[in-house]
C-alpha cells in the first residue's frame, strides 16, 4: 500500500522538481539517479509484498470501490515496472557519465519512469491511457535529445506516428466503454464475456494496432529504424528497453485479461504477424553494417518472438512471452549503450549481449529461446522458424562484432572506466539470468497466472 | 443520434488522415489535431447517446456523465501534445530551413548513402591489401 503510493509519488514529484534545475550539472543528474533508485527500492518492496500476500489494490482518494480509480499491483505489473526502471536507470547513469547535453534530460527520464510505473500499476483503463500519454510525452522530448538535425528528424517521425497510435488507442477505449459501461479492467474482463465477439474484435484490433506501433512489429515498424538510429545511444536504450515494454504489456494485459476470447480468435493472425516480424527483422539486420542499424532491425525481429508466444497463449505461452520481454529489454539496453563505446570491457559486454540475442548459453537469451521452444512444442513449423530466426540473429550480431571489434571500425575515444562499468554490470546481469534462471522463470510463471486468459 | 455522431467522427478522422499524408509539416500537425478531435468526439459519443444531458434537475433517462470527464482529460492531453509537436516542427524548420518532409527525408537518404559509400571504399581497400 505505502510502497505502491511511493513508487508512483517519488518519480512524479522528483521529476517535476528536477525540471526547474539545470540537468547539465552533475549533481542534478545524480539527484535524478537517486530518485529513480528510490523508486526502484519502493518497487522491490512492493514486489516482495505482491509475491508474499498477493496483489495490492488501492482506490485513490478514498472513493468507494467502483467509483474511484483503482491502482493495483500484481506480479505482471511489478515485473514490468521493475524491468523498465532498471533499463532507465542504466541508460541515465551511462549518459550522466558521458556528460548530459540538455537541461531537461534527467527530469524527462525520471518523468518517463513515473509514467511507465503508473501504466503498469493501474487497474483503470482510462488511467492507463493518461499514464501512457505521460510516458509518451516524456519520450517525445527525449527523442529530440542531442538537438542535431538527425535527432530532430527522428523525433518528428516518432512523435507523429506514435500520436496516431495513441488516438487509435483512445478510439478503442471509447468503444470498450460504450460496450461494457465500465473502465475497471477486471470488470471489463467479466462483462466482455457477454459481448458479441464481432464487436469485441473491432475494439481489440484498435488496441492491437496501437500496441504494435509501440513494439515496432512488422507492418507497423516503418518509423523504428529512423528513430533508433537517429537518436543518441542512451535514448535508443531507453526507448527499446523501457518504452517498448508498454507494447508487450498492453498485448498481454489487454489480450489476457480484458479480451481473452478475441485473443483466441486472433491467435493465428498474431502468430503470422510475429513470424513476419522475425524474418523481416532478421533478414534486414543481416544486411546492415553499422551497430545501431543492426540493432534497430534486430529489435523488430525480437519482438516478433514475443507476439508468437502470446499467440500460442495458455500459461506456457504467456510465461514465455513475459520472460522473453524481460530478456529482450535487457539485451537491447546493453547493446544500445555499447553502440558508441570503445574499450576492453565494451567488447566483452557486446559479446555477452550478442550471445543473448542469438540465444546461446550461458547468456539470458538462451533461457528465453528455450521457453519459446517449450511453448511451441508440437508445432514443427514454428519451431523451425524460431530456429531459423536464431541462426540469422547469430549471423548478424557476430558479423557486426567482427566489423567493429576485430577490424576496429569503431571510431571515437576510449570510454571512461565508470561508463564501461555500467555496461559490464548490465552484461553480468544478463549472464546471471542465463546461469541462474529459476527466480525469473518463477516470476514470469506467476505473472502469467495473473491473466485469466492463461487459465485455460 | 448515433448515426450523426458516426458520420461526424468518420468525416473528422478522414480529414485528419488526408492532412497527415501531406508533405507540409504544419499540415501534418493539423492532421494530428483533427484526428485527436475525432477521438474526443468518440469518447463523448460512447455514452451521450443514451438519454438526456446529465444536468440537474435530472429528467427521465440520463446519459452517463463520466465520458465528459474523459473527454475533458483527452482534450487537455491533446492540447499539451499538440503544443509539443508544434515546437518540434518549429525546431525542425529552423534546423533544416524547410517545411517539407521530402527534403528532410532526402537529406537522411544522402547521409545514409555517404555512410554506405565510405564503408564500401574501406572494404575495397582491405580487399586490395589482402590481394
Amino acid at each position: 500500500m505505502t510502497a505502491l503510493a511511493l513508487s508512483l509519488l517519488i518519480p512524479w514529484a522528483a521529476g517535476v522538481v528536477l525540471l526547474l534545475a539545470d540537468g547539465r550539472l552533475r549533481i542534478v543528474g545524480w539527484i535524478a539517479v537517486a530518485a529513480l533508485a528510490a523508486n526502484l527500492a519502493a518497487l522491490i518492496v512492493l514486489t516482495a509484498d505482491v509475491l508474499g500476500d498477493g496483489p495490492v489494490r488501492v482506490v485513490t482518494g478514498d472513493w468507494p470501490m467502483g467509483v474511484g480509480i483503482t491502482l493495483r499491483a500484481d506480479a505482471l505489473g511489478v515485473l514490468f515496472a521493475l524491468l523498465s526502471t532498471v533499463a532507465l536507470l542504466a541508460a541515465m547513469v551511462h549518459e550522466i557519465l558521458e556528460g548530459v547535453r540538455e537541461r531537461v534530460f534527467p527530469a524527462m527520464v525520471v518523468l518517463l519512469g513515473a509514467g511507465l510505473t503508473g501504466t503498469f500499476l493501474t487497474g483503470d483503463l482510462f488511467n492507463f491511457y493518461v499514464f501512457f500519454e505521460l510516458s509518451m510525452t516524456a519520450a517525445y522530448v527525449l527523442a529530440t535529445y542531442g538537438g542535431g538535425r538527425r535527432e530532430l528528424g527522428a523525433a518528428l517521425v516518432f512523435t507523429t506516428v506514435n500520436l496516431l497510435g495513441t488516438f487509435i488507442f483512445l478510439l478503442s477505449v471509447a468503444g470498450i466503454y460504450h460496450i461494457t459501461g465500465s473502465l475497471d479492467m477486471a470488470t471489463i474482463g467479466e462483462r466482455m464475456r457477454a459481448v458479441d465477439p464481432d464487436t469485441g474484435i473491432l475494439v481489440a484490433a484498435g488496441f492491437f494496432v496501437a500496441f504494435s506501433v509501440k513494439l515496432g512489429l512488422f507492418p507497423f515498424h516503418y518509423w523504428l529504424p529512423t528513430v533508433y538510429v537517429g537518436s543518441r545511444p542512451a535514448v535508443a536504450a531507453i526507448l527499446s528497453g523501457g518504452l517498448a515494454n508498454i507494447g508487450a504489456y498492453g498485448v498481454l494485459r489487454f489480450g489476457g485479461e480484458m479480451l481473452p476470447r478475441e485473443l483466441e480468435l486472433a491467435a493465428i493472425g498474431m502468430i503470422v504477424i510475429g513470424c513476419a516480424s522475425i524474418l523481416y527483422g532478421a533478414l534486414l539486420a543481416v544486411s546492415r553494417r553499422t551497430t545501431r542499424e543492426m540493432l534497430a532491425y534486430s529489435a523488430i525481429g525480437q519482438v516478433g518472438y514475443i507476439l508468437v508466444a502470446v499467440g500460442i497463449g495458455g500459461p506456457v505461452g504467456f510465461a514465455a512471452a513475459i520472460l522473453y520481454t524481460v530478456v529482450n529489454a535487457l539485451n537491447k539496453t546493453l547493446l544500445f549503450l555499447t553502440a558508441r563505446m570503445r574499450g576492453a570491457l565494451v567488447g566483452a559486454a557486446f559479446v555477452v549481449g550478442a550471445l543473448s540475442v542469438a540465444g546461446i548459453p550461458p547468456a539470458a537469451g538462451f533461457v528465453g529461446k528455450l521457453q519459446l521452444f517449450h511453448a511451441a512444442a508440437g508445432r514443427p513449423t514454428l519451431i523451425a522458424l524460431i530456429f531459423l530466426g536464431g541462426a540469422l540473429s547469430f549471423v548478424y550480431v557476430f558479423q557486426i562484432y567482427q566489423y567493429d571489434f576485430w577490424r576496429g571500425e569503431r571510431r571515437g575515444r576510449r570510454s571512461g572506466r565508470p561508463q564501461q562499468a555500467v555496461v559490464a554490470v548490465l552484461a553480468l546481469a544478463v549472464l546471471a539470468v542465463g546461469l541462474w534462471p529459476e527466480p525469473l522463470l518463477a516470476l514470469s510463471r506467476d505473472a502469467a497466472q495473473v491473466l485469466p486468459g492463461a487459465r485455460r | 443520434m448515433k448515426l450523426i455522431f458516426a458520420v461526424a467522427i468518420s468525416a473528422l478522422f478522414g480529414t485528419g488522415a488526408y492532412l497527415l499524408l501531406h508533405r507540409d509539416l504544419v499540415r501534418v500537425v493539423l492532421g494530428i489535431v483533427v484526428i485527436s478531435q475525432a477521438s474526443v468526439l468518440t469518447l463523448i459519443a460512447a455514452s451521450l447517446s443514451r438519454g438526456n444531458a446529465a444536468i440537474y434537475p435530472l429528467r427521465g433517462r440520463v446519459s452517463d456523465p463520466l465520458s465528459q470527464a474523459m473527454a475533458l482529460t483527452a482534450i487537455v492531453i491533446g492540447l499539451a501534445v499538440t503544443g509539443l509537436l508544434l515546437v518540434l516542427v518549429l525546431r525542425a524548420v529552423v534546423a533544416y530551413r524547410t517545411q517539407e518532409l521530402d527534403e528532410i527525408a532526402a537529406e537522411e537518404a544522402a547521409r545514409d548513402e555517404e555512410e554506405e559509400r565510405s564503408h564500401q571504399v574501406r572494404h575495397d581497400d582491405e580487399e586490395a591489401a589482402a590481394r
